[in-house]
């Protein structure tokens, strides 16, 4: 890694020195190699578990193992879905679950919130404002050892609530950055227009804010769904039932309960980066943002 | 002049109740606002207040059962223990060698980036994959890739007569360590590259034109246009990936269970040994630590620029 790391910087600075931005064939040629070096280094464990994740058990645990496939099965898939042995189907739908849930209470609180924060004038707002970018840059590991205290005290231990709850509170600070940042570029005057027809503030909100600001809204949503689909430690210290483990948890287990099933492993973690690779195809263009904001570990 | 007077002058609260109008907006602002705050205080604020106290109690297994006041003990036990500056040497090293890998990564693949090409989204959207992946996808690929029975790397290694051992790199102290470094570059690099090449679009080409008419090369060109224009991009992704790496869990976590950094030694003795007490006493350095960054980051950079 370190290698072609220097390998790729020694490249760019070729590069460089023919001339930046602008440069001869030479140097073209040393843009190229140096771009799929990057590639390569940036996809190839990618390959490496789909192509695992679609041979046949031999292939995979051969004495010399090849690159490139040379025979393709589904094997591994059907038995996440079929056997008993793997509960991958109710891992999949636990997260769809949390994920979902937890995204919509992010987006509702998240609205009303950065409506307040960037239309509304009263005593704290810059502080409260100040806060949640604070907290950004918080990581779960402060606060898992006090939180897990307060779930039990609850009697929240090993139900979702607890994941909604944490969860939420987690991609909140990223919600509410992405839609006030949103928020403060729509022309104020669209509201004053709707307040004057009539509107309330709350109408104008739901009626007005919203659909204008949809895109956006999508792009929190999806966010907030990526770090819940994600989350690993809250979960593990919180769910104890097999029936109610998300994805990483149940991914973990796999591994840790059976010898020798990567071929199963690496098409489990296939499926779960699939609907991450689906959603990011939107995200991309929020991607500055979404990444900057996002403190949480996911 | 009153003292409730006074008070209302200092803190400038009449100027929200001049009216009924702007009463009601107030209102209506921190009732928007209260979901928000509840919910982070509940879950963030209340536990780390709550944490300083557990750091001086032993807690029982019972939840039932009030934690049991000890004073330092907790601290003490830490500060003589070698696991403990173990695991803060680990987490320094990790967090050095992950932060300035990835900053250099991100900073030469931005570099690379800062042209026109053929199919440049899509490679762009590319590169971006390792970061945005779950982790528990990548950490268990990067685990058999690594396998020393089937994985590619140590088979390739080995033909190139860099590697014969039978332990895998992730297995032994002396090799893990450097491959979780390996890993947290290889994760966090397009974080920095994103930076990186959004505030590269940024520097107008005609800057680099007046360069060229006045003769400047290509790396002179990067050494007084790009590098300074870069500056406060550099500061913050180095600032934010260190306070971010410090406390990396599961990125080290479900890669390999050597190398046990600070998060890593709080979770261990939280929740396997179930010295929560102690776990608290850790975790409550961890935040001390984290906080100074982030007091440092925003007195650096105001709290505006995220």
């Amino acid at each position: 890694m370190i290698g072609t790391i220097v390998a790729q910087a020694s490249a760019s600075l070729r590069v460089l020195k023919t001339g930046y931005r602008n440069d001869s064939w030479l140097g073209r040629l040393g843009f190229y190699a140096a771009l799929v070096l990057t590639m390569v280094v940036a996809l190839f464990p990618f390959y490496v578990m789909l192509v695992t994740s679609l041979s046949p058990d031999d292939a995979i645990y051969s004495s010399d193992p090849s690159l490139l496939p040379e025979a393709v099965t589904l094997s591994h898939y059907t038995v996440l879905f079929g056997s008993e042995t793997f509960a991958f189907t109710s891992y999949f739908l636990n997260s769809a679950i949390v994920a979902s849930v937890t995204a919509s209470f992010s987006l509702v609180v998240g609205v009303i919130g950065a409506y307040s924060f960037t239309r509304l004038t009263f005593p704290g707002n810059g502080f409260v404002r100040r806060g949640v970018v604070v907290v950004y840059m918080l990581s779960s590991i402060t606060v898992i050892v006090p939180l897990f205290q307060v779930i039990a005290t609850l009697g929240l231990v090993d139900t979702r609530l607890s994941l909604f709850i944490t969860y939420t509170v987690s991609t909140l600070p990223l919600t509410l950055y992405m839609l006030w940042n949103y928020f403060e570029s729509l022309p104020v005057e669209i509201e004053e227009a709707a307040m004057l027809d009539g509107y309330s503030r709350l109408e104008t909100i739901f009626q007005i804010v919203v659909p204008l600001s949809l895109p956006v809204l999508v792009a929190a949503f999806l966010f907030a769904f990526k770090i819940a689909w994600n989350e690993y430690i809250f979960a593990s210290v919180f769910l104890k039932s097999q029936a109610k483990l998300t994805l990483p948890i149940g991914i973990e287990q796999m591994n840790a309960n059976f010898q020798n099933v990567w071929g199963q492993v690496m098409a489990a973690s296939f499926l779960t980066t699939l609907p991450i690779i689906i959603m990011f195809l939107y995200l991309e263009q929020y991607m500055v943002e979404g990444l900057t904001a996002g403190g949480v570990e996911g | 002049m009153s003292v409730g007077s006074r008070l209302t002058a200092a803190t400038g609260i009449d100027r929200y109740f001049e009216s009924p109008a702007q009463r009601r907006e107030a209102l209506l602002g921190i009732a928007l606002i209260l979901p928000s705050v509840l919910l982070i205080s509940a879950v963030i604020l209340y536990p780390i207040v709550y944490n300083v106290y557990l750091s001086f109690t032993t807690v029982p297994l019972n939840p039932n059962q009030a934690p049991t006041w000890v004073g330092l003990q907790n601290y003490l036990e830490l500060v003589t223990s070698q696991r403990f500056w173990g695991a803060f040497r680990t987490t320094m090293v990790f967090t050095v060698g992950s932060t300035v890998f990835s900053t250099l990564a991100g900073l030469a693949v931005a570099l690379l980036f800062d042209r026109e090409f053929r199919g440049r989204r899509l490679a762009r959207g590319l590169v971006l994959l390792p970061h945005v992946t779950p982790i528990i996808a990548v950490a268990f690929v990067w685990q058999f890739m690594l396998s020393p029975l089937w994985g590619a790397i140590p088979n390739m290694l080995a033909e190139w007569g860099l590697y014969s051992s039978q332990t895998g790199l992730l297995d032994q102290r002396s090799t893990a360590l450097p491959t979780v470094v390996a890993f947290g570059a290889w994760r966090n690099f397009p974080f920095a590259f994103l930076l990186f090449v959004a505030r590269l679009q940024a520097i107008p080409e005609s800057m680099y034109e007046a360069a060229r008419i006045d003769g400047a090369g290509a790396v002179a060109q990067f050494k007084d246009i790009t590098l300074p224009e870069l500056k406060g991009t550099i500061a913050i992704v180095v600032l934010l990936r260190f306070i971010w790496e410090f406390n990396a869990f599961a990125q080290v976590w479900l890669l390999t269970r050597r190398v046990v950094t600070l998060p890593i030694f709080a979770y261990q003795t939280a929740f396997a040994n179930f010295e929560q007490g102690l776990g608290a006493a850790i975790s409550l350095l961890l935040f001390i630590i984290q906080a100074m960054f982030v007091v440092g980051f925003i007195t650096l950079f105001g709290e505006d620029k995220l």
